[in-house]
């Protein structure tokens, strides 16, 4: 095997946001560990976690900024999107309260991150159907208006949690493919890992080709 | 060299597709080096770089490599070299040793480093040697905390270009560690060694993959085909070579066909040729196995010796590595017709050797085929990533003319050539290979197959009759197949008979290998597991830290009281963690508000180790109207602050400051006290919210009490008043004493005023100076284009009412002092035009703007323009006095409205 100088070509910064007790602790957790924390509690402050992922067979490390939802530290947690590529804005369907405020995220979001980054909205806990308060139609209407990607996802059941993640990263990689993204930019959220020159980097350009024959 | 167009076009479509340099350039740039003297041959398009560029390489743009230098440690009975690297991260402000494995010495390019460990230069980092730590000769230790102890040892003489030697080097590292821990960076605990985690991990998953290898390897069978035929210098044309390489029942994956005595003219061994013989090799292609579709992939030469490697086309894109090597054992060991000639090749994750040597002769030199055999295997180095010998291969062939003999017994019959295989076995006891290879001579750990044909040498040629010439060489196994390795079994070994060409007769040996082989599928899941156990182990190793109390309540807050608040943080994970407050965006630029004070703002917790942390508040002057500005504007519940704990390489954690304040006078804007219709102490910092957003224009006092209360208290006091109004210090506020004057006001006590006339009059400028605004806002710049106190009034009637009616009854008190002489006028116009005319842009001090306010309240305290004042406010509103009842606090508000009431401000006089 050869050796690339990292384990990942790319490094993305996500923030998730929205209000207390949606479930972003738990989406996060989901997501790097593959596992529901029932009795998560609540974040004060912002922890994060890492997870490397592959999109068209580049190693993208995630590093995502899980931030507390609690009103009393929207002030604070605003230093911290700066510099993302991607938002994960999430509410839960089971309170319309929290579905409410999705425009004052968006609000924050759009101020503080750059145009690029792409925005993701998750409506979580879609396991409790039963005490559901926002429909799927309507939210996602609301992300159609506002150019939003959506899905709804259970980070107890994990439904479609892999896929927020995912999608989001693919998307990011897409914009830097199609140069909306200046990698050069410290706000862009991505920082790129070139392989050294005259190296095989393990994610080689032509997926099937073994290492050079140097003979 | 290959000179074959059809094969040069074939491998070049064949490389584009795959994007593996073609055959041909692979032979003609490596056949070509494959001589004596091919070690130190330059590489065309290569750049040659110094060393300490290349050592550059393996690292990012603002890293840099300060200074290199040249080591080696000793492991097991080897020694194996080192390049010491001193890295600073320019972003991180820290600096490293990183100790890279070098395949060649000095390197060549990039590829030829691999990163061995890393030394942070942190304080834990150590160099030295004895227990003195000092250092001593040739050798030394490198450790920190989390990299045990690493000796080194180094040669006097450097040879890499640009490397230090050692007194420059170790002086380097000792400098960089010390400016590092001495600087600013250091002080405040942000040195940042966290890019070194991106050259950890690395390692991490490789020897993860490593270690698991079991899970994803499978073995898969090949078969090699092994031909070795010393052809006496006869020309190709004449052989029937499928006779020797079609054999077998299936087809064979490798062929490694062995010549010896291709060319052994004086010419060719004088300049050493080495190009591979093109005729021969083409027509070995059309000899093989008529079941394989066969390409070549590497030849090499030596003189007389040839190794060709022919592969079946598929197994093209499973060939990782492909190296050749050669040997010179002839006179002096320098000439090339005695020597070896090797590959290399990597097939799957299988590393192959095949050697084809040519022994010293004669049957009396046994000795000298030995050497002949240890000197091939001590100079046969591939220049790979690993500088890999024979040894490092998992299956190793060697072919070729080793030339032993038979140890001639007395008597002893040939057997014919259709003897029963058992009469060979007799003749065996005498070959000296096996002989020399019992007695641990020669082919250390290789096996050979059952011997079941004729000795391969000495024919007449043409014949099948044992040499007949006047020398009469006794007939011997000169031509050979051993192996050395796991997993092969022989299926085949032979000689041709019919093929009579050449004094020799042609060998071959057939085996079925079990060659390691990654299964994609597996190795891709567990090359994905693995990548989760790093970010597992990533996300479950990030520091931690606990405090017990993530909200600090500071119970009941008062003006210019400190109290405070301790917590404890905790490192209860297994490393060491540093901890700092995080400074906060702009404007704050600062870990906390001006009213805290926090102690230490950042530290390193050794493992279980707690620190109490403290937190002062202080609303005081400094503070209070940024306090209130912020209690005024949070939407939120008030919170004093939010602390930001950040963990270095670890989670933030937001320390809420909260408490409750208890509102005072001071800070207030005039409007908010003429609203309040209780003592301040009364309200609670709710209430006090509402009144400070509360723009209605209605106002339950035309002035405020207070003022109201300190300029009586001060007027009663006649000439008692020495040095009031003279500085802008605050000094009575930094005593306690002071606060019972803040009772008093905030309770609208009728008891006699707590302190002195001195505090009263500093009392009444932190009244004036601590709100938000200045009393003359919003009008304070255009006031100061005003040349005459008359213009100004026309501003001044504009003023909110409570604004005005403190302006002209503090104007009318002073003047009155003044003119009695108990103030000075110029420090009273200084002081007072310096807090009315604040200015609300820049905090900054500005001399010239200071001698326009004091020169605007000129205007108005002295006694010269004395008419101007009252009659400009007789005319536009009416002020309400707080009535002339001096501290009866209940006293009414009046009806509020401006202008229903008359002006009664000779109250005062
Ligand atoms: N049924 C269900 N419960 C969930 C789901 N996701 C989270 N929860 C629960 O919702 C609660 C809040 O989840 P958290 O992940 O802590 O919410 P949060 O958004 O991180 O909240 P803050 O950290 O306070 O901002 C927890 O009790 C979870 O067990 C879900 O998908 N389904
Ligand atoms: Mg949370």
């Amino acid at each position: 095997m050869s050796s690339a100088p990292y384990n990942y070509n790319y490094i993305f910064k996500y923030i998730i946001i929205g209000d207390m007790g949606v479930g972003k602790s738990c989406l996060l957790h989901q997501f790097t560990e593959k596992k529901f924390m029932a009795n998560c509690p609540h974040t004060i402050g912002v922890e994060f976690g890492t997870r490397i992922i592959e999109v068209d067979d580049k190693k993208i490390k995630l590093q995502i900024w899980d931030t507390a939802g609690q009103e009393r530290f929207r002030a604070v947690t605003r230093s911290y999107y700066r510099g993302a590529a991607g938002a994960l804005m999430v509410y839960d369907i089971t309170r319309r309260s929290t579905y409410n405020h999705l425009s004052s995220w968006l609000t924050d979001t759009r101020n503080l991150t750059n145009p690029n980054t792409v925005i993701f909205l998750i409506g979580n806990k879609s396991d409790l159907e039963s005490t559901r308060e926002v429909t799927y139609e309507e939210a996602k209407e609301f992300a159609d208006e506002n150019g939003l990607m959506f899905l709804e996802a259970s980070a107890m059941s994990g439904q479609n949690v892999e896929e927020a993640f995912l999608e989001t990263a693919r998307k990011i990689y897409q914009n830097i493919q199609e140069g909306r993204l200046d990698l050069n930019a410290s706000e862009s959220g991505v920082q790129h890992r070139p392989s050294q020159p005259g190296r095989t980097s393990l994610t080689n350009e032509a997926p099937n080709t073994k290492d050079q024959c140097s003979c | 060299m290959n000179t074959d167009p059809a094969m040069t076009s074939k491998s070049t479509t064949l490389s584009s597709l795959n994007s593996i340099p073609t055959i041909s350039a692979a032979v003609s740039s490596s056949g070509l080096l494959g001589s004596v003297a091919s070690d130190n041959d330059m590489r065309d398009g290569e750049i040659s770089l110094n060393t300490i560029e290349i050592v550059q390489r393996k690292f990012k743009d603002n890293e840099k490599v300060l200074s290199i230098f040249e080591a080696y440690q000793i492991i097991g009975q080897e020694h194996r070299s080192r390049l010491l690297a001193l890295v600073v991260s320019v972003a991180g402000g820290t600096y490293a040793v990183f100790s890279l494995a070098t395949a060649r010495l000095p390197p060549r390019n990039v590829n030829d480093l691999s990163i061995d460990k890393i030394f942070a230069l942190n304080e834990t980092f150590q160099i030295g040697s004895d227990k003195k730590g000092s250092i001593s000769q040739l050798q030394f230790d490198l450790k920190t905390a989390d990299e045990a102890a690493v000796k080194y040892f180094y040669y006097p003489i450097i040879s890499a270009e640009g490397a230090s030697d050692f007194e420059t080097f170790h002086a380097q590292i000792i400098s960089a560690k010390f400016s590092m821990t001495h600087s600013t960076a250091a002080t405040e605990s942000i040195l940042s060694y966290s890019w070194l985690n991106d050259y950890r991990q690395i390692g991490e998953v490789k020897q993860e993959l490593k270690r698991r290898e079991n899970e994803y390897i499978v073995f898969k069978d090949f078969i090699v085909y092994c031909g070795t035929w010393n052809v006496n210098n006869k020309p190709y044309s004449d052989s029937p070579l499928h006779l020797w390489l079609s054999n077998g029942e299936q087809p064979a994956d490798i062929y490694a066909i062995a010549l010896q005595e291709l060319d052994t003219s004086a010419k060719a061994i004088t300049f050493s040729e080495n190009r591979p013989d093109p005729m021969w090799i083409s027509k070995m292609l059309s000899s093989l196995h008529k079941d394989g579709e066969y390409e070549e992939l590497t030849s090499v030469r030596l003189v007389g010796m040839m190794l060709t490697i022919i592969i079946r086309k598929q197994l093209r894109p499973y060939i990782a590595r492909c190296r050749v090597k050669t040997v010179a054992r002839g006179v002096f060991n320098t000439l090339g017709n005695k020597g070896g000639v090797a590959v290399s090749i990597q097939l799957n994750e299988g590393n192959l050797c095949f050697v084809n040597s040519h022994l010293a002769a004669h049957m009396a030199f046994v000795e000298a085929r030995n050497e002949d055999y240890a000197g091939i295997v001590r100079g046969l180095v591939f220049d790979d990533d690993l500088k890999r010998t024979i040894n490092d291969h998992d299956h190793i062939f060697w072919i070729g003319d080793l030339n032993y003999r038979i140890e001639e017994p007395p008597g002893l019959q040939l057997p014919c050539n259709r003897a029963s295989p058992n009469a060979y076995d007799v003749l065996m006891k005498y070959d000296q290979l096996r002989i020399e290879m019992g007695k641990g001579n020669c082919f250390d750990g290789y096996s050979e197959g059952r011997i079941k044909f004729r000795p391969t040498y000495k024919y007449d040629v043409g014949t099948d009759n044992f040499d007949s010439s006047e020398k009469q060489r006794a007939p011997a196994y000169c031509d050979r197949v051993l192996w050395k390795g796991v997993r092969i079994e022989q299926l085949a070994y032979n000689s041709i008979m019919e093929i009579r060409q050449s004094d020799h007769k042609p060998v071959y040996a057939i085996f079925r290998v079990k060659i390691k082989t990654k299964d994609e599928k597996r190795y891709k899941r567990i090359h994905e597991e693995v990548l989760k156990l790093v970010d597992k182990r990533e996300n479950e190793n990030q520091p931690q830290i606990s405090v017990d109390k993530t909200v600090l309540d500071f119970g009941v807050v008062r003006f210019n009281e400190l109290s405070v608040c301790d917590f404890t943080v905790s490192n209860n994970c297994p490393m060491p963690v540093e901890f700092m407050f995080k400074v906060k965006d702009p404007p704050l630029n600062d870990i906390c508000e001006k009213w805290l004070q926090v102690e230490p703002r950042a530290e390193t917790l050794m493992t279980d180790s707690t620190k109490r942390v403290r937190v002062k508040l202080l609303a005081d002057v400094r503070s209070i109207t940024g306090l209130l500005k912020k209690i005024r504007t949070t939407n939120w519940k008030f919170d004093f602050d939010i602390l930001i704990l950040h963990v270095k390489n670890g989670p933030d954690m937001f320390l809420t400051v909260t408490g409750e304040y208890k509102p005072s006078c001071f800070g207030l804007s005039v409007e908010t006290l003429c609203r309040t219709n209780q003592p301040l102490n009364t309200y609670t910092q709710a209430q006090v919210k509402d009144l400070m957003n509360d723009d209605s224009p209605e106002f339950r006092v035309t002035m405020p009490r207070e003022f109201f209360f300190l300029i009586d208290y001060l007027h009663k006091q006649g000439n008692k008043v020495e040095g009031a109004f003279e500085t802008l210090e605050y000094k009575h506020a930094r005593s306690l004493q002071f606060n019972v004057i803040r009772d008093w006001l905030d309770t609208w006590s009728s008891e006699e005023f707590p302190g002195t006339p001195q505090a009263a009059a500093e009392a009444l400028l932190m009244l004036l100076d601590l709100p938000e605004k200045p009393l003359l806002d919003p009008f304070v710049e255009d006031l100061l284009q005003t040349n005459t106190a008359a213009e100004a009034m026309e501003l001044i009637s504009l003023l909110s009412s409570p604004r005005r009616n403190v302006f002209v009854h503090l104007c009318m008190f002073l003047r009155q002092g003044i003119e009695r002489q108990y103030y000075n006028l110029q420090h009273v116009a200084s002081v007072f035009g310096r807090i009315l005319l604040r200015s609300t842009a820049h905090a900054g001090r500005d001399f010239y703007r200071e001698t326009r306010c004091r020169d605007f309240m000129h205007r108005f305290i002295s006694s010269d323009i004395g008419g101007t004042l009252s009659t400009g406010i007789a005319d536009s509103s009416g002020i309400s006095g707080v009535g002339g009842g001096a501290n009866g606090g209940s006293s009414n508000g009046g009806g509020g409205g401006d202008g229903s009431n008359t002006a009664r401000i000779n109250a005062i006089n």
